[in-house]
Parts: structure tokens; C-alpha cells; sequence
């Protein structure tokens, strides 16, 4: 356990724009309405400024403009010891998704979620991180798969898929248009989004294939802030798909992996990847308004709401095009209140899900959803990210609701006129 | 210590104490009128003496007597109203004033403060009996906490900016001399000029917010007859005891009082006549006097003088025991309803608002 | 040399400098950490979503409630109310007039200056009855939060005392809160003032290049 390590990371990651952050904030407390996890709990200390304190003082006493002069008076604050950095590990991990809502909120804009994945880079430095997700990395270090799904089980599942939906889906195929990764939750839990994709692309007339050496889209280090293990995740899938000289990769229904490969993956590699990065909402949007997909004119009649998941559409962008698929199919959608870019985050996303200990605060932060869902009433929820769909799941469960939660992917797939 | 002498000292602490506070309230209220005697003088009134003739041969005293007893006259120059050279009424005003009322208004003021001091010393505060029991009954919502605080400092700002104008003159002037009381006394008056009407705002707005509970309800009598807050057990309250509701329409009144009367000297060619000014000034300094003498009260009860009172108004929820204790019946009620959710602390009477498991 | 020719002096002098010197060079510093070139392919404009951000977090948008109104609207009460106090009562521009930029402009009839003055008031009690008795706002306020809020009053207060601009001792008192005020500005979270321009501009350029603007 490193604190200077810790002290060193902060002060090496706090640039231009977190300086700016950091000499922003007015202690307004706005911040603290926009987080499930205040909102659910009451506790003060889930505001999400709260969560950036050793940050703040790091900067403060080290790094700040003007911060000399002060230090000669004794202004400045306390450093940063092991006891703060310990109190902080819950805070920082177990209590924040990177959702992203407060940034919304804020009157002075200041990107809270993104310095609190500042921070984590910190903790990791220090050695502070949740058993969870510790594991989760040196599972991808020692086997080369967060969740342990090695290359012949991964062969396995597409083959059972492919022959459920009577189409082959060839592995490792050089030359298509697109490669497609999963996120680990959909290998493991959702699997027939293989399938519907197969179904999908077939009509559209798309080329496309999967890669043994690289079908996992989850990144782990992204959510843990290790930029080590960031890059060699990246890496491998950019070795991947340059091999298969592929035009795309698609980013599919898993919220941080488009922001992981598209946004920060050039910057972590260290250059332009030869193919394009596009997620898998953009593409079934794109294909559907070429009328390369036809639905069936039946719609489903089931009340429906989506769950935006924050990646995707606060930190993504991607805000219509899941609204668009889902009117294609569906003839009674109703948006929840908050709906598109200000949604209430699931609870599990940024590592929250993978971390063990803080299964009964992310249980107790779905409260937030609940209020949403309840006001809708809705038969289904629909959602486009296999993280949230297990964690909404998992909380609708111990809630007691009756609510299944379905997949957008598969859901067009299942209207899909063939 | 036995217990015989333990019942003798408390008395003899509140003789000598009595004796003392009269002493201190005898001097300054001597300060204040100018003389140890108390006789109430108006300052420096004049007998009247007029200047000599200025109509050459004719007797000047017939004009002078109609002048002095404000009789209009055909003035050049002057628009309608401004006929009136001398309105000997200001004189009474004056005098009104300077005398009774600073005289009144100050001793009352001070006997406030006096009897506040002395039930501290004596009585103590007040305390939860048996301590806490950790849980909260929420007690004041967000609103009724803001307009609180936000009428309060108004009240502050403008009590002590209006105790500078009215009492200044006798206390502040001698001390640091009149050219820098001149400054003071400027600075005071427009501080209580323009906050003035904030605070109407916030009274009116005060009124409505608190309005509902301070209702006459059946059992606030008994509570006085029982002996209210000088009881030696706690007669059960509603909300607001008879005391609280009692101070609450004493802002009423007398804060309209103050509100109505301050407008108009705040805009003073609204009034008609200057009589109207003289009126509404006797209003408003002898209503703001009421009611600071009474906001000491109100001040000490609800900071140092009950333990776990401040509470409710800065965090919004009290102590269980102060509730059952002080406010049983609204207690009961309270913790039953429990709507309100109290925010970072266990609320009382509440089930865990925790999952099916 | 009186208290308010000093005031209205060499201490004029001291504090506007470090007030100007200060806020340049904390917000030079702040410029020169940099940040590190972005290679990915932006989907949008990242100066279009600067601007943007600019506006958009003028409003709390994302339909919260409660918490954000009441800094909403206590927030503008006592912003608006001082920046027309500020700008436009006529002792100020006069001053500035003398002091500052050497012209003037049109001023607020004198019952716009008060009722500007009692808003801003308004604004600030309500402000500052909020940090002391939300349970957020005292567990993250710290010292410079009261001081700036304190002195920010004070200013105002002292102001207020002054109105009838016939003493010295009052309008010198004025001029010394101020200037008190003015050499705390860079060193405090009053440099919001300038800082939040860049801080919504960098979220505003982050995400614009990625297509949104939270």
C-alpha cells in the first residue's frame, strides 16, 4: 500500500481540464440529488464531490497554481495519508458506476465521473482496489478472460447458436466487413444475442465473424483504472481485427467497451486503428434506415420501457438510434421519466457489479430505478447493455418485482421478418 | 451538604441576584432619561420662547400664537400642504419619543434580557431527562427551516440596525462621540431602509408556512394550567405549546404592525400629512420593541435554554426523548404518520426501508 | 493621508492588482497543465461542444428537482441582483469611471439599485442558510466556503451602510471590505468566477467530440 505511489498518480493525472474541475466546484451539493446511491441511502458521503477529496487535496497541496504562496501560510490542506485513502476505497468504487448523472447537474460542469476515474487510477497505484475486481484482473493476466471463458468454450457456444438458428457463423473469417465482440455477461448469461445477430446479419446481407483470439469487448482496467491492463485488452483486439483485415468492429450491447475501443483505446495503443469502431445500436439504426432490415408488421404489445445505459447514451451519444429500433418493433413504448440522457443508472455499472462487497449497496441503489419503473408500470423493460440487464435482474429479484428485462438486440431479432 | 441547605441557597442566589439586576436596570434606565430620579423629560424641550416683532408696530404675539398652533397660511413658493410652518404635535411627538417610549421600550427590553439571564442562572437548562434515544422525529421541513433562518437574520439585522436609531443617541453618542455617531446612526438607518422590506416579504410569507399548527387547539389551555413551561414535570403539547403560539401571533400582530407602519416611513410621500409619519413611527418603535423583548425569549429558549430544541430548526429532526418530553401529543402523532423521511440519522417509529429479503 | 483617501489609494492599488494578477495567474496555470492530444476520431465538433456547454449547465437539465431549484433560484436571486448592482447603481459606475475603464453608461434609477440590493440579499441569506443547514452542503463545506461567503456579505453589507454617500468613514469602510475581498478572490473558490468558463468548456469539448453534451 503506496501512498506516495497514490500521491504521484494524482498529481500526474490531474491536466488542464481537472485543474479547472477542481478550482470549479463551489460546494453547491446539486451533485448529490443526481447519484443513486445518495438519493437511496441518505448518506452524506456519497455525494459525488465528496469522492474526489483526495484528489482535491492533492492538488491543493501540490499541484495548484498560487498553492506556494499558501503553503508558506499553512493554507494549504493536510496530505493525503493511508487512513483517507482507505475510507476512500469504498467511496470511489463501491458507491460510484461512472454514470455520469452529476456531471449533468453540475452548474459549473465539472466532469465528476471522469475524475473519479481519475482517482481509481490512484488507487490502483496504492493498491487500494475491491477484491472483486482484482480478481477479475489477474484472471485477465494469468488465463486472458475476466469471467474465465477461454477460446474452446467461446467455439462451443457460438456452434450450439449457430446451429439453434440454422445459419453458420464461420470464426475467424479474413476479409468481412465486420468483427464482432461480446461483452463477457453476454457470453456467459445472454448468449442468444449470437444467434440474433447471426439472424439479423444474414438479412441484411452483412459479412461478419468472430475472432477466437479477441471476442471479449469488457475491459476490465478501464473500470478498475489500470491503464495497463486497459491497453493490452485493446491491444488485443486491435491485433485481432487488423489481422482479419476487418472494415468494423462492432461494439455490442455492453456500456463502457464502445468508450473503451472507440474513445480511449487510440489514445492508449498509441495510434488510429485500420478499421472503424461501431456500435452495435448505430449499425442495426444504419441498416434498418438503408431497409437492408425488415421487421414484421405485427408489433409487440407488451408495455415496454428502456433503461438507457449510461455508457452508451450519456457518456456515448448514442441517445436515438435505441429509441428509433425500438419504435420499429414495438407499438407500445413508453419512456420512463428522465428518459435518454438524464436516466438513472442501473447501479452496477464501472466495476460495481464485479465487486462483492458491494452487492447490498447496489441492491439498495436500485431503489432510484424503481421509482422510475413504478410510475411506468411496464410489462418488459428493455435495455441495450448485458451488464445492466443482469444487475436490473438481479435487483428486480430481490425486490420482489415481476419485470423480465430484455436484450434490444435480440428483441429485433425476435420481429425480424424471415 | 444536607439537604435543608441545599433548598436555602437557590433562593438566597435569586435574592441577591434580584437585588443586583434592579440595581443595573435603576442605572441605565437613570441614563438613559438623564436623571437619577427617573423623572421621564423630554430632551432639550424649549418653553416656546418667540423672536421679537417683525411687523413694525402691530403686536407680533397674536401671529406667532396662530403660527405656533399650526394654522395655514398663503405661503409663495410652496405647493399645497406645506402651509403648516410650525405643527406643534411634532413637539408632542417628540417628546413621545424621547420619552416613554425609549423609557418603556428600553426597560422592557432590559427586564427581558434580566429575567432571561436570571432564569438561566437559576433554573438552568433544560434538559432531556435520561438522555437521548438516538432516534429522530422529523419536526421542521426544509421550507419552514429556510423561512426561519432567512426572516431571523433578517430580524437580527434589523433589530440591531433599529436599536442603533432608537437608542443611539443615549447610549452609543456618549461613547464614541457625536461624529462618529453620526456615521453609525447614518449607516443604521439605511441598512433598516432597505432590508426593511425584505423582511415584510419574508414575514408574510413566514405567516402562511407556519400558519396551520399555531391554530388554538383543544388541550393548549390545559398545558398552562398544568404550568406550562415553568412545570415542574412536562405537560403534554401539541406542535406548538400556547408559549410558541403565543409568539406566533404576537409576530402577527405586531409584526404587521411594524411591517405597515415601516413601509410608509420607507416611502414617506405616501403619507398625506406628516402626523400620518409621526403615527406610524410610535407604531413601529413600540411594536419592534415588543417583539425584541420578546425574541430574546424566543432566542434563548430555542438556543442554550432547551437542550435538543436548536436541532429541529438546523437539521430538521428532534430527539425522540425531546419529543415525547416536550411535545408528547404531536409525538405520537408524528412518529405515527411518518411520512417524512429524516435524512442521515435512524427516524423513530420507522420499519427499514431495506428490500424483501 | 485619511482612511479614505488610503482606501480609495495605494490600497485600491494593492488590492485590484492582486486581484487581477492573482486570477491571470491561476488561470494561466491551470491552462499550462495542458492535456494530452485526443487521437480518436471525433464524431462532432469539440469547439461547437465547448460553446454549448456554456449555456446548457446555465439550467440544471435532466429533470431534478427540489435540491437544484432551490439553488436555482436562490443562486440567480443573489447573482442577477449583485452583477445589476454591480454594473449599473450609479455610485459603482462612477467609479469605475474613475478608477477602472475611464467611461460611462446608462445607470439604474436609484429604486432599481435597492430593489437589486434586497434581491441579491435575499438570494444571499438563503444561500448561506442552505450551507449551514443541509446535511450535503456541511459535510462538504469547508473554511473557504463561510470566509467567501462571509466577506461577500460583508462587502454588500458595508455597501448597504453607505447609501446615503454623505460619510466618509462609511464609504471608506465600503472601499476596505472591498478591497479585503478583492485580495481573497484568486487565493479562494471565488475564482469560480473565471474558472467555470474553462470547466464547463473542457466537459462541453470532451463529450462534443464524442457526439453529446452532458
Amino acid at each position: 500500500m503506496s501512498v506516495s505511489a497514490a500521491i504521484e498518480t494524482f498529481v500526474n493525472n490531474i491536466d488542464a481540464s481537472a485543474a479547472a474541475y477542481l478550482d470549479s466546484c463551489v460546494h453547491c451539493g446539486q451533485c448529490a440529488q443526481a447519484c443513486h446511491f445518495y438519493e437511496t441511502t441518505g448518506d452524506v458521503r456519497y455525494t459525488p464531490v465528496w469522492k474526489l477529496e483526495p484528489m482535491r487535496r492533492v492538488y491543493k497541496r501540490h499541484k495548484a497554481p498560487l498553492s506556494g504562496i499558501k503553503k508558506m501560510f499553512g493554507l494549504v490542506p493536510d496530505e493525503v495519508d493511508e487512513d483517507m485513502l482507505k475510507e476512500w476505497e469504498e467511496l470511489i468504487y463501491d458507491s460510484c458506476t461512472l454514470c455520469g448523472r452529476c456531471t449533468i447537474v453540475c452548474p459549473m460542469g465539472i466532469d465528476i465521473a471522469g475524475l473519479v476515474r481519475k482517482s481509481r487510477e490512484a488507487m490502483v497505484a496504492a493498491g487500494l482496489v475491491p477484491e472483486g475486481l482484482n480478481a477479475a484482473a489477474k484472471r485477465v493476466l494469468e488465463i486472458g478472460r475476466p469471467l474465465g471463458i477461454k477460446p474452446e468454450i467461446m467455439a462451443k457456444i457460438v456452434g450450439e447458436q449457430a446451429e439453434e438458428v440454422g445459419i453458420p457463423i464461420e470464426l475467424n473469417k479474413v476479409g468481412v466487413d465486420y468483427m464482432i465482440i461480446l461483452s463477457a455477461m453476454e457470453v456467459l448469461n445472454f448468449y442468444e444475442v449470437i444467434g440474433a445477430l447471426a439472424r439479423i446479419f444474414k438479412q441484411a446481407g452483412v459479412t461478419w465473424t468472430i475472432s477466437t483470439e479477441a471476442y471479449e469487448a469488457t475491459n476490465v482496467g478501464i473500470q478498475m483504472g489500470d491503464k495497463e491492463i486497459a491497453r493490452t485488452l485493446v491491444q488485443r483486439i486491435v491485433d485481432a481485427a487488423e489481422k482479419l483485415q476487418v472494415k468494423y468492429v462492432v461494439s455490442p450491447e455492453c456500456g463502457h467497451a464502445y468508450s473503451a475501443l472507440n474513445w480511449e483505446g487510440p489514445n492508449l495503443v498509441g495510434k488510429n486503428y485500420d478499421f472503424e469502431v461501431i456500435h452495435i445500436l448505430e449499425l442495426l439504426d444504419q441498416l434498418v434506415r438503408e431497409g437492408r432490415i425488415k421487421t414484421k408488421s405485427e408489433l409487440d404489445q407488451r408495455r415496454v420501457t428502456f433503461h438507457d445505459p449510461c455508457q452508451i447514451v450519456r457518456r456515448g451519444g448514442i441517445v436515438d438510434e435505441p429509441r428509433n429500433l425500438l419504435h420499429m418493433v414495438s407499438d407500445n413504448f413508453i419512456e420512463m421519466e428522465n428518459y435518454g440522457v438524464a436516466n438513472i443508472c442501473c447501479g452496477g455499472g464501472g466495476g460495481v457489479s464485479s465487486n462483492s462487497r458491494a452487492e447490498e449497496l447496489r441492491i439498495k441503489s436500485f431503489g432510484a430505478k424503481k421509482k422510475q419503473l413504478d410510475a411506468v408500470g411496464p410489462e418488459a423493460l428493455v435495455t441495450a447493455c448485458g451488464n445492466c440487464r443482469n444487475v436490473l435482474e438481479e435487483a428486480i429479484d430481490e425486490f420482489g418485482m415481476d419485470l423480465p428485462v430484455l436484450g434490444l438486440t435480440e428483441l429485433v431479432a425476435e420481429y425480424l421478418d424471415d | 451538604m444536607n439537604k435543608s441547605m441545599k433548598k436555602r441557597l437557590p433562593f438566597k442566589r435569586l435574592t441577591v441576584m434580584a437585588c443586583f439586576m434592579m440595581l443595573f436596570v435603576w442605572v441605565f434606565a437613570a441614563g438613559m432619561t438623564g436623571s437619577f430620579d427617573l423623572k421621564s423629560q423630554a430632551y432639550a424641550q424649549t418653553s416656546g420662547n418667540v423672536p421679537g416683532k417683525t411687523l413694525g408696530n402691530q403686536s407680533d404675539s397674536d401671529f406667532w400664537r396662530q403660527l405656533r398652533r399650526g394654522q395655514p397660511f398663503d405661503l409663495s413658493g410652496t405647493p399645497g400642504g406645506m402651509q403648516v410652518l410650525i405643527q406643534t404635535p411634532g413637539e408632542e411627538w417628540r417628546s413621545l419619543r424621547n420619552g416613554p417610549l425609549s423609557y418603556w421600550g428600553g426597560l422592557l427590553i432590559l427586564v427581558s434580557l434580566v429575567f432571561v439571564i436570571v432564569f438561566f442562572l437559576v433554573h438552568g437548562r433544560i434538559k432531556m431527562t435520561g438522555g437521548r434515544t438516538g432516534r429522530a422525529v422529523p419536526r421542521f421541513s426544509q421550507p419552514e427551516r429556510w423561512i426561519h433562518w432567512f426572516i431571523a437574520s433578517l430580524f437580527i439585522l434589523l433589530g440591531f440596525s433599529g436599536l442603533f436609531v432608537m437608542f443611539g443617541r443615549y447610549v452609543i453618542s456618549p461613547i464614541i462621540g457625536k461624529d462618529a455617531w453620526s456615521a453609525v446612526a447614518s449607516a443604521s438607518m439605511q441598512a433598516h431602509n432597505l432590508l426593511g422590506p425584505l423582511f415584510i416579504v419574508a414575514l408574510v410569507i413566514m405567516l402562511g408556512v407556519y400558519l396551520k399548527d399555531n391554530i388554538w387547539q383543544k388541550g393548549d389551555l390545559t398545558w398552562v394550567m398544568q404550568g406550562g413551561f415553568f412545570s415542574k414535570g412536562h405537560p403534554p403539547s401539541w406542535k406548538y405549546n400556547l408559549g410558541e403560539k403565543f409568539w406566533y401571533w404576537l409576530l402577527f400582530f405586531a409584526g404587521l404592525a411594524v411591517s405597515g407602519s415601516g413601509l410608509l416611513l420607507d416611502f414617506p410621500w405616501l403619507a398625506e400629512r406628516v402626523q400620518q409619519l409621526q403615527l406610524a413611527h410610535l407604531i413601529h418603535g413600540g411594536s419592534a420593541v415588543i417583539l425584541i423583548a420578546v425574541s430574546l425569549v424566543h432566542i434563548y429558549l430555542g438556543t442554550i435554554g432547551v437542550e435538543g430544541a436548536l436541532e429541529g430548526m438546523t437539521q430538521g429532526y428532534v430527539d425522540e426523548k425531546w419529543a415525547q418530553e416536550h411535545h408528547g401529543w404531536w409525538a405520537e402523532e408524528a412518529m405515527a404518520e411518518g411520512e417524512d423521511v429524516v435524512e442521515g440519522a435512524v427516524q423513530a417509529g420507522q420499519p427499514d426501508n431495506m428490500p424483501a429479503e | 493621508m485619511t482612511f479614505l483617501e488610503i482606501t480609495e489609494g495605494p490600497l485600491w492599488v494593492l488590492a485590484s492588482s492582486v486581484f487581477v494578477l492573482g486570477a491571470l495567474w491561476r488561470i494561466i496555470g491551470i491552462i499550462r497543465f495542458g492535456r494530452k492530444p485526443d487521437i480518436s476520431i471525433p464524431r462532432a465538433s469539440a469547439l461547437m461542444g465547448a460553446i454549448k456547454g456554456q449555456f446548457l449547465h446555465f439550467v440544471p437539465h435532466g429533470g431534478f428537482s427540489f435540491r437544484t431549484r432551490y439553488h436555482l433560484v436562490a443562486g440567480y436571486m443573489f447573482h442577477l441582483g449583485l452583477f445589476a448592482l454591480l454594473i449599473y447603481a450609479a455610485p459603482h459606475v462612477l467609479f469605475l469611471k474613475e478608477n477602472v475603464v475611464g467611461f460611462d453608461w446608462v445607470t439604474m434609477p436609484r429604486w432599481g439599485f435597492i430593489l437589486s440590493a434586497e434581491i441579491a440579499f435575499a438570494g444571499l441569506i438563503l444561500l448561506w442558510i442552505r450551507r449551514i443547514s443541509d446535511p450535503v452542503m456541511i459535510q462538504i463545506s469547508d473554511a473557504d466556503d463561510h470566509i467567501a461567503s462571509w466577506l461577500t456579505f460583508l462587502a454588500m453589507l458595508t455597501g448597504c451602510l453607505a447609501l446615503d454617500e454623505s460619510h466618509d468613514s462609511l464609504r471608506a469602510l465600503h472601499m476596505l471590505s472591498v478591497e479585503i475581498w478583492l485580495i481573497y478572490f484568486p487565493f479562494s473558490r471565488l475564482m469560480h468566477a473565471v474558472t467555470f468558463v474553462f470547466s464547463r468548456g473542457y466537459t462541453g469539448a470532451f463529450f462534443g467530440r464524442r457526439g453529446v453534451v452532458p
